[in-house]
């Protein structure tokens, strides 16, 4: 009887620690970090910037007739440390819950911190802390700090955050000159010998005090918004250069990052005449290493369809088609070497070339690993070849144009 | 002994739980870089070797346990002390694995909470299973098993389909030759996790059917090698050899990876609950062993009376086992090793089995 008295008692001692209340977590009590900003101050200290989510005027629109526009969906915190976790630490003087980062999916880096002092010492504090995700993105700010980059209201999307993982995330796939690089890509492609890497860009448009306003979005064209801009090259962790247009598109293109783009090819005269739309990509790339020079071949093959002419041509006759995606490959190999050629230039190897060559000849690498960015890969041969492939047309064969020429005769 | 019995099938799925347990937690074999999946599946093969000298002990003296045994076979000094240092062993290895559990939770879900309680919430509902005895262990490992690869096969399914995986990653094979790998092997991979199964020679006079004892033992660890392979090739498929080796519980970071049509992500919970689930078991089985372990070495009528006064020693030693999570692995692979784990798991079994062999042969050849 004593006995079972005593396992009672234990078995409600249990019951009231396995209640979890230990590390609760109260909703109300938390700050959810939507966005950080990273940028340098002039002391050279970090400057972090903290997106907060204000749950209460997110849900808003959800009751319907503007509701929710008395004030804005986020709150912007910043404070200045020595390292970053210092500096979010210094913070929580200013807020009044504690700091949240599980949910945080948008890292901002100054575009001058990424120059002067490079990512590589920020990351450890990302990586380690076991709340903040590697999933999160990776943003440089294009000419501007991240702290404005964060700072800025977004229509459509209320919360800015998702505003840029969205743009980046349909850019990539549906345009392809911006890329979307998590924390965890970016610190694996630091990490990995002779490499550099590739970091998406993001800019703000127009006025930094106007982009803070309710009013900014008040507007149907607001006065500042945000756009995806460039891809940020770091050799060791630094800012070196940013792309765009197209070698930034040829780079994402040999990344095999590419779903679908636009393709402009001329036709009889007339400059970028019809529209190729590509609908899927496979691109690879194999290496080779002849009396210790290394060799490299990019494969792609592309298939798409034509989705706007501006001149008449008769796409009923294959021949023709044919022409058109000899045209394309053409189109298509210019772009890519440019990408190579800007990529050997900045003596940087973002195209990961030198991890191909390490993995397929291991041996050999080992003698070009230390030099590899600034001898071997500036001088590299590159094979590239292209398949392309008109798939369809859309909802007409001949264009439109073509029947205006024939009546007008 | 108590007089229970427990079937093959349970004795194969205690075998897998038991040696998915802490291995599934920490990089396996990284030190053997991309290859670490070789260097898994060759000390799996090369532990055949050792399994079938502990199963042919075994056959030698199907009714008793070693810690009887090997007072026949060393006499009844050597012997006892032999049994006794197993015994230890036994124990330590559990507060090992109790110390793992409580820093793995610590690390990552409850930063906040001593280490003693996250420790001894677990040791409480062990001490209490380990009460109920072996069968009750065998029971709730058949059901719990099936839990465990629903929730690894539901895993499996949402990192392939998320893309995540790079088969790239584990490229270039064999880098530095085959030396580095079988480094790893023979002090690393063949002894955890693979012949730390030798606890379960005190379990196997349970087994109600000896005669399936021998192909158990090898399918159960086949099965969990592949299931360890399997693991580190999607761990350095989805995260890379570098961040893997940073990593002190890679396949949660790998998990944490997983983010299907932007709603299915932050599935931690299938990681933690698998990781419950084997490492319960794990030390289950190594302290099961050492409580009836200690009752025939020291005639102890009912072993289960030996629960509590051990089980708080496990729990102790757990705590004050290493300062902190660094002393701790570096104590698990570097010295405990080989100080503990060569010896006691690769050294001493053929040892006795060369002397059962001719002691055995003697009486034989006495008799006929």
């Amino acid at each position: 009887m004593k006995r079972k008295g005593f396992f009672l008692l234990l078995m409600m001692t249990i019951t009231i620690l396995l209640t979890s209340c230990w590390s609760k977590k109260e909703l109300t009590d938390l700050a959810i970090v939507a966005a950080l900003g990273v940028d340098k101050t002039k002391d050279g200290r970090y400057h972090i910037t903290l997106q907060i989510i204000n749950p209460g005027n997110v849900a808003g629109g959800m009751q319907g007739g503007g509701g929710g526009t008395q004030s804005p969906p986020i709150t912007i915190y910043s404070a200045s440390g020595d390292n970053v976790v210092e500096a979010s630490r210094r913070a929580s003087g200013r807020i009044s819950r504690r700091l949240y980062y599980a949910h945080t999916n948008l890292v901002v880096v100054g575009e001058k911190l990424a120059k002067e002092e490079g990512i590589n010492t920020l990351v450890d504090a990302f990586d380690r802390d076991p709340e903040f995700r590697n999933t999160s993105t990776l943003v440089i700010a294009n000419h501007s700090s991240a702290a404005d980059l964060v700072k800025t209201l977004t229509p459509v999307d209320k919360i800015p955050a998702n505003k840029v993982l969205k743009t980046l995330e349909f850019t990539e796939r549906k345009w392809g000159e911006d890329v979307k690089t998590s924390l965890q890509e970016v610190m694996k492609s630091l990490e990995s010998p002779g490499r550099g890497t590739v970091v998406s860009g993001f800019r703000l448009d127009g006025n930094p005090q106007q982009a803070q306003k309710l009013d900014n979005l008040q507007e149907s064209a607001p006065g500042a918004t945000l756009r995806a801009s460039g891809i940020a090259v770091l050799k060791q962790g630094k800012l070196v250069d940013w792309l765009y247009g197209k070698p930034a598109r040829g780079t994402v293109w040999i990344l095999d990052k590419i779903q679908g783009t636009d393709i402009n090819i001329d036709w009889e005269g007339r400059k970028e005449a019809i529209a190729y739309q590509a609908v899927r990509q496979k691109t690879s790339v194999s290496a080779q290493v002849k009396n210790g020079q290394p060799h490299i071949s990019v494969h792609t093959r592309v298939e798409g369809d034509i989705s706007e002419m501006e001149v008449p041509v008769d796409i009923t006759n294959p021949k023709i088609i044919t022409k058109i995606e000899q045209s394309v490959r053409k189109e298509i190999k210019q772009e890519l070497k440019t990408a190579i050629e800007r990529a050997q230039k900045n003596k940087t190897d973002i195209l990961g070339f030198g991890e191909v060559v390490h993995r397929t000849r291991p041996n050999q690498f080992k003698k070009l690993k230390t030099e590899w960015n600034d001898v071997y890969f500036p001088k590299l041969d590159v094979d590239i070849t292209v398949e392309a492939y008109v798939r369809r047309a859309g909802l007409r064969n001949k264009s439109f144009l073509s029947g205006l020429k024939e009546n007008q005769k | 002994m108590e007089k229970a019995k427990i079937s093959a099938s349970q004795l194969f799925i205690l075998m897998v739980l038991f040696e998915l347990g802490s291995a599934l937690l920490v990089p396996l074999a990284i030190d053997a870089k991309q290859d670490a999946w070789l260097a898994i599946l060759l000390g799996m093969v090369f532990s055949f070797v050792l399994l079938l000298v502990y199963h042919r002990l075994y056959t030698y003296y199907p009714d008793l346990l070693p810690t009887e045994y090997m007072q026949r076979i060393l006499g009844k000094v050597l012997g006892t002390v032999l049994a006794f240092v197993y015994i230890l062993y036994f124990m330590y290895d559990a507060s090992r694995v109790l110390r793992d559990f409580g820093e793995m939770l610590l690390t990552f879900a409850y930063p906040d909470t001593p280490l003693f309680i996250a420790n001894a919430l677990l040791m409480l509902v062990i001490i209490y299973t380990i009460r109920k005895g072996i069968e009750v262990i065998a029971r709730s490992g058949e059901l719990l098993f099936i839990f465990m690869y629903v929730l690894a096969i539901a895993g499996f399914i949402l990192i392939v389909s998320s893309g995540l995986i790079e088969i790239k990653n584990l490229q270039p094979i064999l880098e530095e030759g085959l030396f580095p790998v079988l480094k790893v092997v023979f002090t690393q991979t063949l002894y955890f996790p693979f012949t730390e199964v030798i606890v379960f020679t005190m379990i196997l006079p349970y087994l109600d059917n000896p005669k399936k004892a021998k192909v158990t033992m090898l399918c159960a660890t086949g099965l969990s090698g592949i299931n360890l392979i399997i693991t580190m090739l999607i761990n350095v498929c989805v995260l890379g050899v570098d961040l893997t080796a940073r990593s002190q519980y890679p396949l949660l970071s790998t998990i944490e990876s997983i983010q299907v049509a932007n709603f299915l992500e932050r599935l931690d919970v299938f990681f933690m609950l698998a990781l419950i689930i084997t490492i319960f078991f794990k030390i289950c089985v190594l302290f099961y062993a050492a409580v009836v372990g200690t009752a025939s070495l020291f005639k102890i009528k009912s072993p289960s009376r030996l629960s509590y006064p051990l089980g708080l020693i496990i729990l102790f030693l757990s705590i004050t086992i290493a300062s902190n999570l660094q002393e701790h692995n570096h104590e698990g692979l570097k010295v405990a090793m080989f100080v503990i784990h060569i010896p006691l798991l690769a050294i001493v079994p053929p040892f006795l089995l060369l002397v059962a062999f001719f002691k055995n042969r003697k009486k034989h050849g006495e008799n006929t």
